[in-house]
């Protein structure tokens, strides 16, 4: 297989194939808490990719050194730097938000798809494609966020990205308030997990059906 | 026998790597230290303004804000009962009482703005708290605070009541937010406990 073609398989498979929110239903715990803000749900996944991309890199350029019995260890540390570095950002550069995500940033240090990708993929594979990797996986779990707080939001507070949106705030628009509490995520994300397997789940009869 | 066959490599490994990513940190720690401290000085500076009759700028640069509170808010005194005193052309024009008490889900630290007749409220801002964004955060957003200003404080019984929206509201009750039953009440219960320690400590002086 040429260096182009495994580049793309790891892309599609972390977007859509393997997305590791609604194909493994990794990580759904932030998922859950984060996501009744379009805005705080963009900042949370821009720390997951940057933690996913970064700490792919780091372990996979570390893996000729590390022992296997403690790599592990120097997984959930490596992690757990980045994850430091971006709140430590966050706290100088942009308080509001920080205040904002609460302990949500801290705890991408337990978010199991960074530990689930360097520990299946950035162990065994060459830094580059690692990098890829993680930040594509990043992103497949940032999405599938994104759109859980879209509908969050906006049947919650009738707003995008704190802007009313026509009808959604006018008063014939009875808030769900329901959407904007814990309960919420959970109906949301349960409706697209069930929405996107069962496109994939057609996609893969088909495919049978043929060969 | 190699390097990595050796027992004690794990060991010389995990300090090294450790050493080097703690080092990154510290130093990066140390460099944004200032800038976390500004910060929190800046967000309880404009809370304490916020609660006051002073108008600000739409879009106040930090520095701004941090003129305007050295130029008009002075320390509390024997005379304010633990409240910073906003002074204006040297007479007391309100007093800023800070504020806190546990929220839902961590404390919540604000600040209350008196008129000098001791009952007008001027104003509340908050500047630190943890609540449900959209939900019990909405303490935060202008609708809610608006509801604060000119609003007495009773002379007696609950100085300032919180009541659900379905109430109707008289000249010392503001409206709770919808679906932040546990934030309002709260908020409720500590803002009245320490208004109600303040307004008697004020009663005992002139």
């Amino acid at each position: 297989m040429t260096q182009t073609n495994k580049t793309k398989d790891v892309v599609l498979a972390a977007l859509w194939g393997d997305n590791p929110v609604f194909r493994q239903i990794l990580g759904i715990c932030s998922a859950l808490a984060v996501t009744n803000l379009v805005l705080n749900t963009m900042v949370m996944g821009a720390a997951v990719v940057f933690t996913t991309a970064l700490s792919g890199l780091t372990v996979s350029l570390l893996r000729k050194w590390t022992p296997r019995v403690i790599r592990m260890m120097v997984e959930v540390l490596v992690i757990a730097f980045y994850v430091i570095l971006f709140d430590q950002a966050l706290k100088a550069y942009w308080p509001d938000m920080s205040r904002n995500l609460g302990p949500y940033v801290g705890l991408i240090i337990t978010n199991c798809i960074i530990m689930g990708r360097a520990e299946a993929f950035a162990n065994a594979n060459p830094p580059v494609l690692s990098f890829v990797d993680g930040f594509f996986s990043g992103i497949g779990y940032a999405l599938v966020l994104l759109c859980v707080a879209i509908v969050r939001e906006l049947l919650g507070m009738g707003s995008l990205m704190g802007i009313p949106m026509p009808f959604f705030s006018s008063p014939s628009w009875d808030r769900w308030i329901i959407m904007v509490m814990p309960p919420g995520a959970f109906f949301t994300l349960a409706i697209i997990v069930w929405l996107a397997r069962t496109v994939q789940v057609e996609k893969e009869t088909k495919k049978g059906n043929k060969s | 026998m190699s390097l990595r066959e050796r027992t004690w490599y794990p060991i010389l490994f995990m300090f090294i790597i450790t050493l080097g990513l703690s080092a990154v940190i510290i130093l990066f720690g140390s460099v944004t230290r200032q800038r976390v401290k500004e910060n929190e000085r800046l967000s309880y500076e404009r809370a304490v303004l916020q609660a006051l009759p002073i108008d600000l700028p739409v879009r106040p640069t930090p520095s701004r804000i941090h003129d305007i509170y050295l130029t008009n808010v002075q320390e509390a005194n024997e005379y304010s009962a633990g409240a910073l005193r906003y002074i204006k052309d040297d007479s007391l024009v309100a007093y800023a009482l800070p504020l806190a008490g546990p929220g839902f889900w961590a404390p919540i630290k604000g600040v209350i703005g008196i008129a000098a007749d001791r009952r007008t409220v001027t104003g509340i801002g908050f500047y630190e708290q943890n609540e449900t964004p959209g939900l019990g955060g909405e303490i935060i957003k202008a609708p809610f605070r608006a509801q604060f200003q000119g609003k007495k404080i009773a002379l007696q019984g609950v100085p300032l009541k919180i009541l659900p929206v379905t109430a109707e509201l008289d000249e010392s009750s503001v409206h709770a937010i919808t679906g932040a039953t546990q934030t309002s009440n709260r908020l409720g219960q500590f803002m009245n406990e320490q208004l109600a320690v303040w307004r008697e400590r004020l009663s005992n002086q002139p």
